[in-house]
């Protein structure tokens, strides 16, 4: 029975092949966007390599100073992050590991008169334990190489090309912005989305040309905090506010700035906290701003479907009543009118995965976004696609089932003029 | 008033030709009420049509008013049918999303008419046919009887020479056809000449001449 | 006959409404995208008010503890960079800056003026800053070293600033922001006008615009955080390793990172053009999608109506009334969902959502341009059902039931 559906549903769409195109275009389309922009947003906030672990860190990656008439928003130094987390493992059994590190900021080198920019991180010996690079050659740095104040150096697969060709880079040393590193690792290239994760160029965090960013309120400076697992987050970030709290009272310009507004957070909360400009970190704002975007995007798509469904099923109100003449019940012809739908919905669910796999690949081809990693999101796409069969079936089942009601005679008079 | 001669009407599928109308010779002076008449498929209907310059023959030629219409153009022809001929149909053919009043106001919609004018005639067609109550329902609340007397107050709003009907009762029970014919009686007396296509041979007895097809083809 | 098609539309308003509502959506999707596009556009075809060619900015990080936490050693190294690149052969003139044009993020400052609140964005220059970025000042005159000796802090504004604080009165010698005893801020004056200053680049908005003055040097004033370098035409990029070179040498604790502004230039279009290229890309294949969706629905329609379109032939229409009342009353739908469409788009001005960012003329041209293209899609998807329209044989459209 079913296979006689089948073969009905699509010999109807062959022959109708104009409101078929029309159709599977609507549907891969709006697949494709879904997915390409939630590749995007994996690429950012999804705990992939080297951010394997990243469901049970919490980070705190910006902080606002506020005073009577002055805000600072921005990054915070390492002054304000050391008292917020120094300690921490020892004090609560939840934390296994912190790190403290700067953000990606270029740096420039000069090999052969050429002008190399890159992207350089400074970090402790933590981070290299917290996070998990694949390293080609090599190893990372350790803590002791950061106490010691070495200048060591870790470089991506991308820099190792530049400054030395194919060649094997560990033990020869590279130049930047006037330091000469030794090179102890080499890792693979990291998405440039990934913010705790990305650079080009890291070496320990004690190596900078000055002492001064020790006591730093205001810097280019971040904190991961590693959980065992994510029932201590709540326990983590009690005690982060409760230190915060401690260190307002230590505020290098106590003139300008009184109070600190900064929280242990994962990244989809410290995003929601920037971009709302909020002194708490509110998640769900985020998540209602994205849901919001998408369902303005898919209103388009949706009353597409649901109009050209509609005046399928219109134009075959005389067959309806053809087919109900010659003894076919109410229940057959819905049922082949969910067939339709369901193949129609799987076609352009096939045709905008293979879409989006090839737009993704593109991306991460062209060198648009650095080190790009684009992957497709299935549950996206399987939620992107349950939602085009509940539009599909919905427009099209119901008007007819409501058909495959009427007497025969009606449905093949159809309507006048 | 129309002349046909020698009309021949072929329709061409792929492989078959059929044909629907042969060496038809027809003379409709001013005035008659004609019927036409025959069982099912001799080509009633198509000549109808060509009468009514819905259709181009393939052979033989129509004049009317003693001009060849061959050469009419699109335009033209559109113009003669909008205000010589006038159209009945056994299905009405009323605009279901209309009301009765702006069914009836469609062919002046097609000339240069004022608003009140198409009105002013709309309501007045509707008067003749006895409907001036009913002005503003719609055609699905209406009894077949009364949709097919706005059909012909629409067919007789733009006061057409001719009128043109095919089995105008074909869809309504004997007392609402006699309605109807008496309608049609009346319209004649006022001077209209009227085509009517029937296999009711007690109505082609009201009519003063009645034309038999058989086949394509005339007989006596 | 509008009147007429209007009651069509109107009787068939169930089969219509949902066609109404993707013309509305639609709407919105082209205005949204078509406004951004203008705006863009309209930005762009102004004068930038400075010449960024052969400027190249060196950002100094120098690792003071905080924005207002710095020694006098550092502000003394500062100037000594100064003139050490003064001193070099490419450079024709050298200044410090707390932002190079061009660059990402914004300090901005709201004052009230006469009791209005304007805000504006702010950058604190030394006095050879016009001299590198080459603009010209239209009334007053500009910063000079010895404006480091007056009482009160001097300004320079833009034109926009002069107009949105004063009007058409002479801003020169007006103070900046009415006096506020709680503020510990100075008291500035302005000094001159100069032509709009759009510092965030070709494509960004209408900004209100001003100049601190910066003393180099002076120990109260934060050392520049960025040097503009206005290099002789034809410099080499080689040039920067040396330009390094010799800044690692006068501050070996600060870090240097040399970007000519054509680049940093460059990156700025990159940013505003992204949105515009991703939101036109994917309004263009929704608008496809809808103009083939629209296509589909209107053909199926007339496919209902071919006995209706048979009869209006019959009774006197000619091939091209049926073409034209087709379209017609597809362009009194899509009047209806523009209608509809700029009752809610206006009410964005009316409730003040864009500030005086949105200038309203590009409003307006975006209202019209998308009302345009509504009307062009609506035309286009009714082009070929219409023609079928036309060629519908009354005859046969008759014939049958």
């Amino acid at each position: 029975m079913l296979g006689n559906y089948l073969k009905m549903a699509l010999k109807v769409l062959a022959r109708r092949k104009f409101f078929t195109f029309i159709s599977l275009f609507g549907i891969s389309l709006t697949l494709l966007v879904l997915l390409v922009a939630t590749a995007m947003l994996d690429q950012i906030f999804a705990p992939q390599a080297p951010e394997s672990r990243g469901d049970r860190t919490l980070g705190i990656y910006t902080a606002s100073l506020r005073g009577e008439d002055s805000v600072y928003n921005g990054f915070a130094g390492y002054g304000l992050l050391d008292r917020a987390v120094r300690g921490l493992p020892q004090e609560l059994p939840g934390v296994e590991n912190i790190s403290l590190f700067t953000t990606a900021r270029a740096a420039i080198s000069y090999v052969g008169g050429q002008k190399i920019e890159s992207s350089l991180k400074r970090t402790d010996g933590a981070y290299w334990q917290i996070l998990d690079f694949s390293f080609l050659e090599g190893g990372p740095f350790t803590a002791e190489d950061d106490a010691a104040a070495r200048f060591v150096a870790v470089i991506n697969e991308t820099t190792r090309g530049r400054f030395f060709g194919d060649e094997p880079a560990v033990g020869r040393t590279i130049e930047v912005d006037g330091q000469r590193f030794r090179v102890v690792g080499v890792v693979r290239d990291v998405p440039i989305l990934r913010v705790v994760a990305y650079s080009e160029i890291w070496v320990p965090v004690s190596t900078a040309k000055s002492r001064a960013y020790l006591k730093e309120y205001q810097g280019n400076f971040m904190a991961l905090l590693l959980a065992h697992s994510r029932a201590d987050f709540p326990q983590i970030k009690a005690a982060v506010d409760r230190r915060l709290d401690l260190a307002e009272a230590h505020i290098p310009d106590r003139r300008m700035f009184q109070t600190i507004d900064a929280g242990a957070d994962t990244l989809f909360e410290a995003v929601s906290r920037t971009l709302f400009e909020a002194r708490e970190s509110r998640p769900e704002l985020l998540w209602a701003l994205l849901l919001g975007l998408a369902v303005l995007f898919m209103i388009l798509p949706s009353i597409n479907l649901v109009n050209l469904n509609l005046s399928r099923i219109l134009d075959r109100a005389s067959e309806i009543g053809v087919r109900k003449a010659f003894g076919a019940s109410s229940h057959t012809l819905v049922g082949q009118f969910v067939v339709e739908n369901v193949v129609l919905t799987l076609l352009g669910g096939a045709l905008g995965l293979g879409l989006a796999a090839a737009v993704l690949a593109g991306l991460n081809e062209s060198g648009v976004i650095p080190y790009a990693d684009l992957r497709l999101n299935f549950r996206v796409f399987f939620e992107g696609l349950a939602l085009a069969l509940f539009f599909g079936l919905f427009s099209g089942v119901y008007p007819a089932w409501k058909m495959s009601r009427l007497h025969p005679v009606q449905a093949l008079r159809g309507r006048t003029v | 008033m129309i002349q046909l001669e020698r009309v021949t009407k072929k329709y061409r599928t792929e492989r078959v030709e059929t044909t629907a109308l042969d060496n038809v010779n027809l003379t409709i002076d001013q005035g008659e009420f004609v019927s036409i008449m025959g069982p099912s498929g001799c080509g009633k209907s198509t000549l109808l049509h060509l009468i009514g310059l819905l259709d181009a023959p393939s052979g033989g030629s129509i004049a009317l008013d003693g001009k060849p219409v061959e050469r009419y153009g699109d335009r033209a022809l559109a113009r003669v049918r909008n205000e010589r001929l006038g159209f009945v149909f056994q299905q009405f053919h009323l605009v279901a999303d209309l009301s009765v009043v702006d069914n009836v106001e469609i062919p002046l919609l097609y000339r240069k008419t004022t608003g009140k004018e198409r009105r002013r005639a709309a309501l007045a067609a509707l008067d003749r046919v006895g409907l001036a109550s009913r002005t503003h329902h719609f055609p699905g609340q209406l009894s077949g009887g009364q949709q097919q007397r706005v059909a012909i107050a629409r067919a007789i709003v733009g006061k057409p020479a001719v009128l043109l009907a095919d089995e105008p009762t074909g869809n309504l029970d004997s007392q609402m056809g006699d309605e109807i014919m008496g309608i049609l009686q009346e319209l004649n007396q006022e001077g209209t000449t009227i085509v009517m296509v029937t296999h009711d041979p007690r109505l082609a007895e009201r009519t003063h001449r009645v034309v038999r097809l058989f086949d394509g083809r005339q007989v006596q | 006959m509008i009147r007429h098609l209007l009651k069509l539309v109107w009787n068939r308003k169930r089969a219509n409404a949902l066609i109404l509502v993707e013309i509305f959506f639609t709407f919105l999707v082209v205005f949204a995208v078509g406004t951004l596009g203008l705006f863009l556009w309209d930005n762009a075809r102004r004068p930038l008010g400075f010449d960024w060619q052969d400027v190249w900015a060196v950002r100094v990080n120098m690792q003071a503890g905080s924005d207002d936490t710095f020694t006098a050693e550092q502000v003394e190294t500062a100037a000594r960079l100064v003139r050490e690149v003064e001193t070099l052969a490419p450079v024709e003139a050298v200044t410090g800056a707390m932002m190079e044009p061009f660059a990402f993020g914004q300090y901005t400052s709201g004052r009230t003026v006469n009791g209005r609140r304007v805000s504006m964005s702010v950058n604190e220059v030394t006095a050879s800053f016009a001299e590198v970025m080459r603009f010209d000042v239209v009334r007053g005159r500009w910063f000079q070293p010895a404006d480091a000796a007056l009482a009160w802090r001097p300004v320079v504004i833009d034109e926009d600033l002069a107009r949105e604080a004063w009007g058409e009165e002479d801003p020169i010698g007006r103070r900046l922001g009415d006096p506020d005893p709680k503020s510990p801020e100075p008291e500035r004056r302005v000094i001159g006008v100069v032509r709009d200053f759009r510092h965030h680049g070709e494509l960004s908005g209408p900004d209100n615009f001003v100049f601190y003055h910066k003393r180099l040097g002076h120990p109260q004033d934060r050392p520049p955080r960025v040097l503009l370098v206005r290099v002789r035409p034809g410099t080499p990029v080689a040039f920067e390793e040396e330009l390094t070179r010799r800044l690692q040498a006068v501050a070996h604790e600060w870090s240097f990172e040399i970007a000519p502004l054509a680049q940093t230039r460059e990156s700025a279009f990159r940013l505003r053009l992204t949105p515009l290229l991703v939101g036109g890309i994917v309004a263009f294949f929704l608008l496809l999608m809808v103009a083939l969706g629209l296509l589909g629905v209107l053909w199926q329609n007339l496919l209902q109506r071919t006995r209706e379109i048979g009869l209006r032939r019959a009774i006197g229409a000619s091939r091209a009334e049926v073409h034209r009342q087709i379209i017609l009353e597809q362009l009194l739908l899509t009047t209806l969902g523009v209608l509809l469409g700029t009752i809610v788009v206006i009410q964005l001005p009316v409730l003040d959502v864009f500030g005086s960012v949105l200038r309203p003329q590009v409003f307006g041209s975006g209202l019209l341009s998308a009302s345009v293209a509504m009307y062009l899609l609506a035309t286009v998807c009714a082009l070929y059902p219409s023609t079928l329209a036309g060629r519908v044989q009354p005859a046969e459209a008759l014939r049958y039931e």
